[in-house]
């Protein structure tokens, strides 16, 4: 009996607070195919099929390029991440492994710079940007993005850790730096290099800020922008459109997540994320 | 900044901490290879964060609206910053709501993931994992733009659960008492789940010998909490403080899709702010005065929790 009234306590709190997170979810879901802006705020929500439609779907690629703002989305976020994993892992490298001069100051520097984000130094940024005649254009979304003190931080805690005797057993194989870079240490950091993928991606992948003052093409746009566009129709459209769109930008991350999600839950939880 | 690539000899002064015996003697440093290495990190640091650092701080001394050349104007902008009370207002409720979502996440967020480690069929476990970290991989403004139609006064679903309860309908959005709450729920909502995660990957660093040796000698749940887990969670918890302020002093997306800063800067954040005054307003040289000023309380930030954690963290 005591032990039944702390169990049950748990469920109920646990059972909560996945309620409250999944219920706006469901909601958007079923407005998304709501017949009117009535239907939509009907309360309690019914799932009556006279009152359904699919038409909403349509009229979001109606009203915006949606495809172009999705298309421009993953090739930002993707272009990012590819490249952050590159310049983090092979710096993370000469923080871990080589000896050279000024090393613990560079490094001092890389982490003083996680206080300087990127909202702070906007206005230069554009400056520079649009200097090189990168704004406007997908560039202006990708570039400000590959620098990550963090990620840098992270992997190099990261080859820290690892043991160093496979290293020296290459070494003494006659294996230069690059060679046990990309043979060794790489090939035993899949979790790390995965947690530091799945957060750059989500971070800009979700970013409002760098396109609204990078971009002013529509058909440049990405996702998170185009479903602000599309809400602004707020007068205009009608309601079901407003909530396909959100729907038609949640699905695909939730496809994506639900397939990766014991991968992505594995390697945030194995990479032990502390300071 | 400069890397020197003159050899060094010998081993002795080898600054890396790590474990085993120490690698073979090399005859030279690796200065070549590190410059190497690190060449790719620099040419994006350089472009694309020193350079707008140093811009934002020769433009604070200038005025300019884009169009004219800018004017030096000395301390303007900051003697500027003194008199304008608007931004004392958005740092007053930047601060507010940056403080309760930081308690929000770093507490319930550690309940949640203690309750998600207690025993339970793995299928649930993984439901709840799943639902908890979800909100995190949506892009915030689809997620401002779902509580855009929950929390509408008049119609929203969330005034009408209070409905049910008696509770008088709340104005969410438009009211300067409970827009600013708006914004911290809808972010906590969506931020909360990485904290647990984070959380979850500490509780399970945890070696389960002590927890037994703990329970044989007779501790309750209260005292194995506060004796073992929090201690050794304690570098966990400082992580996630320190991330969680640098991140939930920077929110913009929330209050630009809920509540546009409103009503008056009632939810305005100090980086919505600083866009406006820039990129509405075109006042560059003001924006990247307001920039330093946010620059520098996320550094006095940070320092205070770097001094304060060695109070309370706990490393192995």
């Amino acid at each position: 009996m005591s032990r039944l009234v702390p169990r049950v306590l748990t469920f109920l709190v646990l059972g909560i607070a996945a309620l409250a997170i999944t219920a706006p979810f469901l909601w958007i879901f079923r407005g998304a195919f709501s017949g009117s802006d009535a239907e939509l705020y009907r309360l309690p929500p019914t799932l009556h099929p006279s009152n359904l439609t699919v038409h909403n779907f349509g009229n979001v690629t109606e009203q915006v390029p949606y495809f172009r703002f999705f298309l421009n989305s993953v090739i930002v976020s993707t272009s990012i991440t590819v490249a952050q994993l590159i310049t983090c892992s092979t710096a993370a490298y000469a923080f871990a492994r080589l000896r050279f001069r000024g090393r613990n100051a560079l490094f001092a520097v890389v982490i003083g710079s996680l206080m300087i984000p990127i909202q702070v130094t906007i206005v230069p940024l554009f400056l520079v940007l649009s200097k090189l005649g990168m704004t406007n254009t997908l560039w202006a979304l990708i570039l400000p993005g590959i620098f990550s003190a963090f990620g840098i931080f992270l992997l190099r805690q990261h080859f820290l850790a690892l043991p160093r005797e496979l290293e020296e057993a290459a070494t003494i194989d006659g294996a230069g730096h690059v060679r046990t870079f990309a043979r060794i240490v790489l090939p035993l950091s899949g979790p790390s290099l995965a947690t530091l993928g799945i957060l750059c991606f989500t971070y800009w992948w979700n970013d409002l800020l760098l396109p609204l003052v990078m971009i002013s093409d529509t058909d440049r746009q990405t996702l998170p922008v185009g479903l602000v566009l599309l809400a602004g129709r707020f007068s205009t459209g009608s309601l079901g459109t407003i909530a396909a769109g959100i729907a038609m930008a949640i699905v695909p991350v939730l496809v994506v997540f639900v397939a990766a999600q014991r991968y992505i839950v594995q390697s945030i939880a194995s990479s032990g994320l502390k300071l | 900044m400069t890397i020197r690539t003159t050899p060094r000899s010998g081993v002795d002064d080898h600054p890396v901490a790590g474990s085993g015996p120490r690698p073979p003697r090399r005859r030279r440093g690796d200065g070549g290879p590190a410059l190497a290495f690190l060449t790719p990190s620099i040419i994006v640091f350089v472009v694309f964060v020193l350079g707008p650092t140093v811009g934002v701080l020769v433009l604070s001394f200038y005025d300019w609206n884009l169009l004219s050349d800018g004017t030096f104007v000395g301390f303007d902008n900051f003697d500027r910053l003194l008199h304008d009370h608007r931004l004392l207002g958005v740092y007053g409720s930047t601060t507010y709501m940056a403080l309760v979502i930081l308690v929000v996440n770093v507490v319930l967020g550690l309940l949640l993931a203690v309750l998600l480690e207690t025993r339970m069929p793995r299928l649930l476990r993984g439901f709840f994992r799943l639902s908890f970290l979800f909100p995190f991989v949506v892009s915030a403004s689809a997620v401002a733009l779902i509580w855009r139609f929950l929390l509408n006064k008049d119609l929203g679903l969330v005034n009408y659960l209070l409905g049910l309860l008696h509770v008088d309908r709340i104005d969410w959005l438009g009211s300067s008492a409970f827009a600013p709450v708006s914004i911290i729920v809808v972010n906590s909502w969506k931020t909360i789940g990485f904290s647990i995660l984070v959380y979850i990957a500490g509780l399970q660093s945890i070696p389960n010998e002590l927890r037994e040796a703990s329970i044989v000698d007779g501790a309750n749940a209260w005292t194995r909490f506060w004796r073992i887990t929090f201690p050794l969670l304690s570098p966990t918890i400082f992580f996630l403080v320190v991330i969680n302020t640098i991140t939930s002093f920077q929110i913009f997306a929330e209050p630009r899709v809920l509540t546009q800063g409103g009503p008056g800067d009632a939810s305005r954040t100090i980086v919505e702010y600083l866009y406006d005054t820039a990129f509405g307003d075109f006042d560059l040289g003001y924006a990247s005065a307001i920039g330093i000023t946010f620059m520098l309380v996320l550094i006095v930030l940070t320092a205070i929790q770097f001094r304060l954690s060695r109070r309370w963290t706990f490393y192995e």
